[in-house]
């Protein structure tokens, strides 16, 4: 009896483990193919024929419709330049530059990958519309509270992320082409 | 000796836990592409018929249906079906914007894309075909006159194309919306 019940617990733990960390490593394109800058993670075999399973299954499970290597690259980023998770309590700055593409997009979305509500109703910046400076560069600030500038409002997100899509981008993830100082940094500014 | 015999079983049961986890991991990852009824397909499909155009609602706080979706890109898809013959996807070019088609299977996988830079005429267009439908294409056609067609051989039978139109600012979206909707799947008479 003792046996059955410690056999029971064993396949309930199992069960647990096995799914818990199925879970974890489906997020943001599985763990292989994964090129890492800064904190920004590309799926670089996202919507490829010949993905790996883990790819494939991340895909299926989360319904996104991935953008082809050919239209564009989208970069996760879920934490700061010093590795901390990005905390909705804190303010962080995003800048001064970004990779070159003709144009992209910052958005702030939920970790399923959804917009968050927020009273300004700004979920996006286009590289087409931010205030820069003099030299091109620019800083778009995340925060919960008002900010001067380039404001993407955290919002009502317990937890967020943040992408970066860069459309028709004469750069390739596989073969290493965006250098890690072109990538825009995550600095966090203060916290509350 | 008693505490070795304790020791021993908790090795055994650790043993046994961790292979089971392993096991549920490994069969997670793979059976989900058979099972996944969230996948961006399935979802699709409950939304058109093949042949339909169809635009997606803008990325918005509370809309959860497809994640990672840029709210600064305006999308459109079209199912199509080529069990009854070749479809030919067409995209007319409204404004000089940034727009593509990416083709993708059922299974999530994009098999082509086309950027607005590849367009001809001012429209961007192929022909999904299959390898069948390819080569009796081919035996049909004029040598002195050969078919300007770009012919792409989707590797299943039913798939979609997917149009994505990028506003340069927010006021611009509903013009990209416009825009995206004029993407047509159509069914072409199979070559006799």
């Amino acid at each position: 009896m003792k046996v059955l019940i410690k056999a029971f617990l064993a396949a309930v733990a199992s069960l647990a483990i096995g799914l818990g960390v199925t879970e974890r490593l489906l997020r943001d394109g599985g763990p292989f193919d994964v090129v890492k800058i800064g904190p920004w993670n590309i799926a670089t075999r996202a919507g490829a024929a010949d993905a790996d399973p883990y790819t494939r299954a991340s895909l299926e499970r989360s319904g996104e419709i991935p953008l082809a290597l050919g239209e564009g690259l989208q970069l996760i980023a879920r934490d700061d330049d010093q590795g901390r998770t990005l905390d909705p309590r804190c303010s962080y700055s995003i800048g001064p530059r970004a990779p070159s593409a003709r144009y992209w997009t910052l958005e702030l979305v939920d970790p399923d990958g959804f917009p968050v509500d927020n009273p300004a109703q700004r979920n996006v910046f286009r590289s087409s519309e931010i205030l820069r400076e003099a030299d091109g560069s620019f800083t778009i600030w995340v925060s919960a509270a008002a900010h001067s500038g380039n404001w993407l409002p955290i919002g009502a997100a317990r937890a967020f992320a943040l992408t970066l899509k860069l459309y028709d981008s004469p750069i390739s993830a596989t073969s290493g082409g965006i250098e890690r100082t072109s990538a825009p940094k995550i600095a966090r500014e203060a916290c509350a | 000796m008693k505490i070795f015999r304790a020791l021993g079983e908790w090795v055994f049961y650790g043993i046994a836990v961790a292979v089971l986890s392993a096991l549920v991991h490994f069969v997670v990852v793979l059976a989900i592409p058979l099972v996944a009824t969230r996948d961006a397909y399935s979802s699709l499909s409950d939304l058109a018929t093949p042949g339909q155009t169809v635009a997606l609602p803008r990325a918005t706080p509370g809309v959860r249906r497809f994640p990672f979706l840029d709210p600064a890109v305006a999308t459109a898809f079209c199912r199509y079906d080529l069990s009854n013959g070749p479809v030919r996807v067409r995209a007319p070019l409204g404004r000089a914007g940034l727009t593509s088609i990416s083709l993708h299977t059922r299974r999530g996988a994009v098999f082509y894309a086309l950027t607005d830079r590849a367009a001809t005429r001012g429209v961007l267009e192929a022909v999904i075909v299959t390898t069948a439908q390819l080569r009796a294409l081919v035996a049909a056609d004029d040598e002195d006159n050969p078919s300007q067609d770009l012919r792409i051989v989707s590797p299943t039978v039913d798939g979609y194309a997917f149009r994505r139109v990028f506003s340069e600012l927010p006021s611009l979206y509903d013009a990209a919306e416009e825009e995206a909707k004029t993407l047509a799947c159509i069914a072409e008479t199979p070559p006799k």
